[in-house]
């Protein structure tokens, strides 16, 4: 489930009747060459927000889109700052960065790629943006700066940033202002100016006053505004206002002290204690205020603030919910802290009572810590905690194990296993092991003053502490240790706890698939597919259900791989359709795989288009890198390579694993792509970063790189295509070992081409036999791409297996196939394209073969061959073999897609 | 700013800030451990900061009230202000 978001935090705060207009500040806000920086830096009550709330609406006025972004305190976690500006700008601006959102709610999302990601989207908003962030000085930090000063480098020409703070930010202003790419706004241009002050207090407020009196009032606040607001609440209505200016400017007094005493001092005892009481608020809600000063009238006493100018801003447009200007806040709390500290507790415990009522755990503990009553907020926590980590709000519960001494966590199971929780999936695992042991003691000998709050929560523990015992096994590397602890947590569990035992039975799974074990694997998590069913999380089914599919394809299963993502379509729908349950993406982008590898174009391009419907934010965390991939096969397809690679750069920069092992590496996917156009140099400088060599030990978490790996060798040389052979060998027999059926057919058609690479017309026979043995494997569920996906070489020998075998049908089907694939020629670029045939000869042009072994290879005489390679010089415009081979790489020509 | 004195390595020790402006008694309980002096047309808080974080945050919230900052200055205990007519304690300090 998403993170619930406060949306007054992207409220464009409104202009407040009665402001004075500031020209020269307007001027440099809005100049026509705009900055890639505006900071806007003073201290509280200086106008900033004022000035840009003045500045968002001129611009709203004129078209440009505006994303606003209040930042608070719990921003600093850069999860909650990013989503929090990726909603602002999804706000301004729909439809560009809301593919954002997903990656930003996985557990720990990689900043990289959503800071690439966001600047990619930023560059193709045609009408720009500006981005404000208010309040930053609330949110900065290492984190946070050095993410924000990624964004300004590399932000889009058209998009700008406008930061207010009270400290400068740790960005690199000085080379900004060196390269002018930088405004300034500082307290010296913030304050009021002699004509300004005149202009707010006599034509504003309508106070007549004098210049002598202007000029004391401007001289004692010294342009102030916030200061200046309250003189004029002092002033207004005032009968001797002389008088007060001369006792004003005759004190040396902290100036806002002295006026907020003075406006406190002409209100009605019952507004004061209002205003003391809600002072501790970070928001103002007439029925939150009620409940703390244990009044009724909060909605009239909040309205006649605002009315009277009294410091309240208005967070929506409803005035449901006000804030305190911050300075006049802390005044305020300074003010109640003095006259009534014996009270403060019972305001706290009051407001996280309200808060608590309101099903908002958050603010709740905040306030009841406040109060200083620890075992208040232990006992808010422990009822809300299982529901928080179920909603993967962990980062608000990890926050609390902070703030609960240990001795209090001690004694509270319950507690103690829901703050487990919330710090292995935050990533922070050294103290794990020790609070497990602390709580297995607690519940083998339950001291008298053990809290347990929900007793039906009592029973679950076991098991759950098993799961996790399995996580951190699965976390250091240790398969069997997960194995061994989930099987006893599935043992254990409560009757009726399906989510623990769904965790456990996903536990075990996804260790057996990082061993290889597939069938096993699939038990795992069809047991905690069934048990994530019954307790109602469908979502969480959908993101089972993409593992399910991935296994059952690896194992050659294509038609169960189809039902399993057909099943759960049907699933989601009868929970929700409208919009389309999320996980919906995930489900039509395995059904898009399983029809390309059926070359079932048509029904793929369908499947990609329904994901342009569906959107980006449909999707699972996984979903971002996954629709790359799958489009980018299309793209290889059509003989797009750039397009193919491009997108699969993209994928590289967004993937998510959301814990499953990554047994296809997109990096791996690329390179394959490279390959199959001739770019051989290019895949082994991967296969040299990624340290695979030949003669590694096989392991099923690197198959699919080793089989690239073999890929890439048979292409390169014939001592590659050797070793290619040896590794082939080795492979097949763990694929064969682990029912790896689609990694065993691909491998087996590598075996025939490597065997008629070698060998030619020499030992058909001896290259037919693994061919037919991957036919065996794949005609039942309809593979066609993996043999299509060859080339011309591949045709050869399917035709060999047809000329021996004329019933077979399957290979005639799949020779039909490839006659359907030839590459259209206005995708090639060409005035005169190439026909099919010479993009045969041009294909093995590419590689290492001479030209009588060309000839051997299709089966035609040398002459043949030396028509079509002039035929294709000519073409391409080229002199040379070397040539031509770099020329149709540039122009993607040399796509194995045609016979 | 001055930083003589005893340097823990945590910056923990006895510091005076001293401030532009007067600032109400009252405030001596926001400023919890602090003792707050004022004189003319100047206020100096003076008490045991624990380490740098809470320096920093002290900081903060001078900031965020706007007071101007003159100096900040670690020291002595023995040279810390002492208690006087115009000193108030914050409760439990």
């Amino acid at each position: 489930m998403p993170s619930p978001l406060v949306r007054t935090k992207l409220y464009v705060p409104p202009v407040r009747r009665g402001v004075v207009a500031r020209p020269r500040l307007a001027e440099r806000l809005g100049g026509d060459r705009q900055p890639r920086l505006t900071l806007i830096s003073g201290p509280a009550g200086f106008g900033k927000t004022t000035l840009l709330a003045t500045w968002a609406e001129s611009a709203g006025a004129a078209g440009r889109p505006l994303a606003w972004v209040s930042l608070e305190e719990t921003e600093q976690q850069p999860g909650s700052f990013w989503t929090y500006v990726v909603n602002a700008i999804d706000t301004a601006a729909p439809g560009h960065v809301g593919g954002l959102l997903p990656l930003l709610e996985t557990p720990h999302p990689s900043m990289e790629s959503v800071l690439a990601t966001l600047v990619n989207a930023l560059q193709a908003m045609p009408e720009g943006l500006d981005l404000v962030l208010d309040d930053y000085h609330l949110a900065d930090g290492a984190a946070i700066s050095s993410d924000v000063a990624f964004l300004v480098e590399h932000l889009p020409p058209d998009v700008h940033l406008v930061i207010s703070t009270r400290a400068d930010p740790a960005l690199p202003l000085a080379r900004l202002r060196a390269r002018g790419e930088l405004v300034e706004i500082r307290a010296a241009d913030l304050r009021f100016t002699l004509d300004e002050v005149a202009s707010y207090l006599n034509d504003v407020v309508g106070l007549d006053l004098d210049a002598r009196e202007i000029a004391d009032l401007e001289g004692r606040t010294e342009g102030w505004i916030a200061a200046l607001q309250l003189a004029a609440l002092s002033l207004e209505g005032r009968e001797d206002a002389a008088g007060f200016i001369a006792g004003f400017a005759g004190d040396d007094r902290y100036v806002v002290d002295y006026l907020v005493e003075e406006v406190l001092g002409r209100q009605p005892g019952a507004v004061r204690d209002f205003l003391l009481d809600t002072s501790i608020l970070d928001r103002l809600s007439a029925s939150l205020c009620d409940a703390v000063t244990g009044g009724v009238d909060g909605r009239a006493v909040l309205e006649s603030l605002e009315r009277a100018n009294l410091f309240v801003v208005p967070l929506d447009d409803s005035r449901q919910w006000y804030r305190y200007h911050h300075l006049f806040a802390d005044v305020l709390r300074a003010h109640l802290l003095e006259q009534r500290p014996a009270e403060l507790a019972a305001l706290h415990r009051r407001a996280a009572d309200w808060y608590a009522a309101a099903d908002e755990p958050g603010p709740a503990v905040r306030h009841a810590l406040a109060s200083g009553d620890v075992e208040h907020a232990a006992d808010l926590i422990e009822r809300s905690i299982i529901g928080l980590l179920r909603q993967r709000q962990e980062p608000m519960v990890r926050r609390w194990v902070d703030d609960i001494p240990d001795d209090v966590v001690r004694r509270r199971p319950v507690l103690a296993v829901g703050f487990i929780g919330a710090l292995m999936s935050s990533g922070d695992f050294t103290s794990v092991p020790d609070r497990l042991d602390d709580v297995e003691r607690l519940l083998a000998d339950p001291p008298g003053d053990m809290v347990v709050l929900v007793e039906a929560e009592l029973p679950r523990l076991p098991a759950a502490m098993e799961t996790y015992r399995a996580a951190l096994a699965l976390v250091a590397g240790d398969p069997a240790g997960t194995v061994a602890h989930a099987d006893r947590a599935i043992a254990t569990a409560a009757p009726g706890d399906d989510l623990t035992i769904a965790a456990a039975s996903a536990l075990s799974g996804l260790a057996r698939w990082s061993s290889g074990d597939l069938e096993a694997a699939h038990r795992g998590y069809s047991v905690a597919v069934r048990g994530l069913e019954h307790a109602g999380n469908i979502a969480d089914v959908l993101g089972c259900s993409i593992t399910l599919g991935d296994l059952r394809v690896t194992q050659g299963r294509l038609g169960d791989a189809r039902r399993t993502y057909e099943d759960a379509l049907r699933l989601a729908a009868t929970h929700q359709t409208d919009p389309p349950l999320r996980g919906t993406a995930d489900m039509v982008v395995g059904l898009a795989q399983v029809a390309l590898d059926r070359d079932d174009l048509e029904a793929a391009r369908a499947h990609l288009a329904r994901l342009d419907e569906l959107g980006e934010l449909n999707g699972l965390p996984q979903h971002p890198y996954r629709w790359r991939v799958a489009r980018a096969r299309l793209r290889a397809i059509d003989g797009d390579l750039a397009g193919a690679v491009a997108l699969l750069e993209e994928a590289e920069r967004v993937y998510v694993g959301d814990f499953s092992p990554n047994v296809r590496p997109v990096a791996a996917q690329r390179a394959r792509v490279l390959v199959a156009h001739g770019r051989i140099d290019e895949a082994l400088d991967w296969a040299r970063e990624h340290h695979l060599a030949p003669d590694d030990d096989l392991q099923y978490v690197r198959e699919y790189e080793h089989l690239t790996l073999a890929r890439i060798l048979m292409h390169r040389d014939s001592a590659g295509l050797c070793t290619a052979q040896g590794l082939l060998e080795r492979l097949r027999a763990a694929a064969e070992d682990g029912g790896r059926g689609g990694t065993l057919i691909e491998i087996l058609t590598l075996q025939a081409l490597a065997h008629h690479a070698e060998h030619g017309r020499h030992d058909v026979p001896g290259a037919l036999a693994p061919l037919v043995e991957a036919l065996r494997w794949a005609e039942a569920e309809g593979y066609v791409r993996v043999f299509v996906d060859e080339g011309a070489p591949m045709a050869a020998l399917l035709e060999a297996v047809v000329r021996r075998d004329p019933a077979s049908t399957y290979a005639r089907r799949l020779l039909d196939a490839f006659d359907r694939t030839t590459s259209a020629p206005a995708q090639q670029g060409l005035a005169d394209p190439l026909s099919a045939r010479e993009l045969d000869v041009l294909r093995l042009l590419a590689g290492d073969l001479d030209g009588p072994a060309i000839a051997r290879e299709l089966v035609v005489s040398l002459n043949t061959v030396r028509t079509h390679t002039k035929n294709i010089y000519a073409k391409l415009g080229v002199k040379s073999r070397r040539t031509a081979v770099s020329r149709a790489g540039e122009l993607g020509l040399l796509a194995r897609t045609s016979r | 700013m001055n930083t003589a004195a005893t340097t823990d390595p945590d910056g923990s020790g006895w510091y005076e800030i001293r401030l532009h402006g007067r600032l109400d008694p009252r405030w001596s309980a926001r400023f919890d451990g602090m003792t707050l002096t004022t004189g003319d047309g100047f206020t100096l808080l003076a008490g045991r900061v624990v380490d740098q974080a809470a320096l920093h945050g002290l900081l903060h919230q001078l900031r965020d009230i706007g007071l101007p900052l003159v100096s900040v200055t670690q020291v002595q205990p023995d040279d810390a202000t002492r208690p006087s007519a115009h000193t108030h304690r914050a409760p439990g300090a």
